[in-house]
C-alpha cells in the first residue's frame, strides 16, 4: 500500500480552496488502497494496512453524525459490521467533517449502538487522500490491500426493507466467495463532507 | 366633516389576497415547483436555454449547505439574468417531502424555475446523466455555456464570490 500522501491532499486541498473546485479521482478498483494512520475516538491506533493484513476485508464508511443520509444507515451499518464481523471483515466509520468533534462522533456513536471502529480525520486528510465526497460513502479493502470496492451501502435510503439492489452486502459476500465483485462502483445521494 | 369609512377585516384581507395573486400571478395553493423531470428532462431543459450561460444547482431541504447557499442563486439570477445567465434548481428530495420542498420555496420564492427530480428508478442513473464524475453530494452546481455544453462543476457549497468569478467569464465569451 501506498502511504498516507500527505502532498497529494495538500495539492487536492489547494484546488479545492479555489472557485470552481476541481474533482479529483478516487483511487481505482484493483488498485491499492492508500494507507492510512488514525486514532479511534476511544484512543486507539487505527491502521488500514494492519486492518487488511489481518481481515478477509475492511470496509471504509465516510459517515457523518447530523447528515440524514448518513443518519439513515445507522442500524443498517450496525447490523452489517457485527453480521460481517464473525465472518472476517473489519467496519471502519471516519468522520472527516470538519464541523463535527470528537465528542460528537463518541455521542453518535453511544446512541446508535455503533461498536465498529470509528476514527476521527484531522484536517480531512484521508477524505482527500480517497476523494472521498460525501457521507454514506464507503470503500472496501481485500486482504490484499486492493481497493474492490467504492460507492453506497445500497440503493434506498429511505427504506431499508425496500432496498433491492444491496451493494456493499454484495461485494462483501462476492469477495468472501472468493467472486469478482459485479458491480464496484455506484453512486448515491448524500450530504457533502465538509472540509476543514 | 370628512367621514372616513373603515373597510373590514374580511374584506380587507380579500383584497390583500387579490392583490397577491395580481402581484404574484400564482394562487395561494399552487405550486411553486414547475414539474418533475428525470435526466433527459433535465436535458432538454438545459438544451432550450442555448445561447446564454446555464447554472444548475442540484439542493434538498435536508441538505444545510444547500439551505444556505440557495440565496445566493436567487441574488446572482436577479443580478445576472439581464447579461445572459439563466438558473435552474432541481430539488432531490423524496416525493414524501415535498410540503417541505414548497414551504422552503415559499420563504422566499425564487425567479428562476425549480424543478423536484422525478421519483422512481435509481438515483445513480440520474446522477451519471449529470456528470460522470458526480458522486451524488450535495449541493452540486453545473455550468453550461452558451453553446450548451458544460463546462465547469462546482461540488459543495460555493460562496456567492466564487460563483461571480466562474460566471463572469462564461458570459463574457461570445456569441
Amino acid at each position: 500500500m501506498r502511504a498516507l500522501r500527505i502532498a497529494a491532499s495538500l495539492t487536492l486541498f489547494a484546488a479545492l480552496a479555489g472557485a470552481g473546485i476541481a474533482l479529483a479521482e478516487s483511487p481505482a478498483i484493483g488498485s491499492a488502497a492508500p494507507d492510512f494512520q488514525l486514532t479511534s475516538v476511544d484512543g486507539k491506533a487505527f491502521s488500514l494496512a494492519d486492518a487488511a493484513k489481518s481481515h478477509k476485508a475492511t470496509v471504509v464508511m465516510f459517515i457523518a453524525t447530523k447528515c440524514p443520509y448518513s443518519n439513515a444507515y445507522n442500524d443498517r451499518m450496525k447490523k452489517m459490521a457485527e453480521e460481517y464481523a464473525a465472518r472476517g471483515v473489519q467496519f471502519v466509520g471516519i468522520n472527516s467533517n470538519s464541523t463535527e468533534s470528537v465528542e460528537d462522533a463518541v455521542a453518535h456513536a453511544k446512541k446508535h449502538g455503533h461498536t465498529f471502529t470509528i476514527v476521527k480525520d484531522p484536517g480531512n486528510k484521508v477524505a482527500d487522500l480517497y476523494d472521498a465526497r460525501r457521507t454514506p460513502e464507503v470503500f472496501v479493502v481485500d486482504k490484499d490491500g486492493k481497493l474492490v470496492y467504492h460507492g453506497r451501502i445500497d440503493e434506498n435510503y429511505e427504506d431499508a426493507t425496500k432496498v433491492t439492489s444491496p451493494d456493499l452486502k454484495n461485494a462483501l459476500d462476492a469477495l468472501l466467495a472468493g467472486q469478482p465483485v459485479a458491480k464496484a462502483e455506484t453512486k448515491a445521494f448524500g450530504c457533502t463532507i465538509k472540509r476543514a | 366633516m370628512t367621514r372616513i369609512r373603515t373597510t373590514p377585516p374580511r374584506a380587507a384581507a380579500a383584497a390583500l389576497l387579490l392583490f397577491t395573486l395580481a402581484v404574484s400571478g400564482r394562487a395561494a395553493d399552487a405550486t411553486l415547483l414547475k414539474g418533475e423531470l428525470d435526466g433527459k428532462e433535465l436535458s432538454a431543459a438545459i438544451a432550450k436555454q442555448k445561447g446564454h450561460v446555464v447554472l444548475v444547482n442540484f439542493w434538498a431541504t435536508w441538505c444545510v449547505p444547500c439551505r444556505e447557499e440557495f440565496p445566493d442563486f436567487v441574488r446572482l439570477e436577479k443580478a445576472y439574468r439581464d447579461r445572459g445567465l439563466r438558473v435552474i434548481g432541481v430539488s432531490t428530495d423524496l416525493a414524501k417531502d415535498l410540503p417541505k420542498v414548497e414551504k422552503f420555496l415559499a420563504a422566499a420564492p425564487p425567479d428562476f424555475p425549480n424543478y423536484r427530480k422525478k421519483s422512481g428508478g435509481d438515483d445513480q442513473d440520474f446522477i451519471e446523466s449529470v456528470d460522470a464524475k458526480w458522486g451524488g453530494e450535495l449541493p452540486f452546481t453545473v455550468l453550461y455555456g452558451k453553446d450548451g455544453r458544460k463546462v465547469r462543476v462546482l461540488s459543495g457549497k460555493q460562496s456567492y464570490e466564487d460563483l461571480e468569478k466562474v460566471i463572469s467569464p462564461l458570459l463574457r465569451s461570445g456569441p
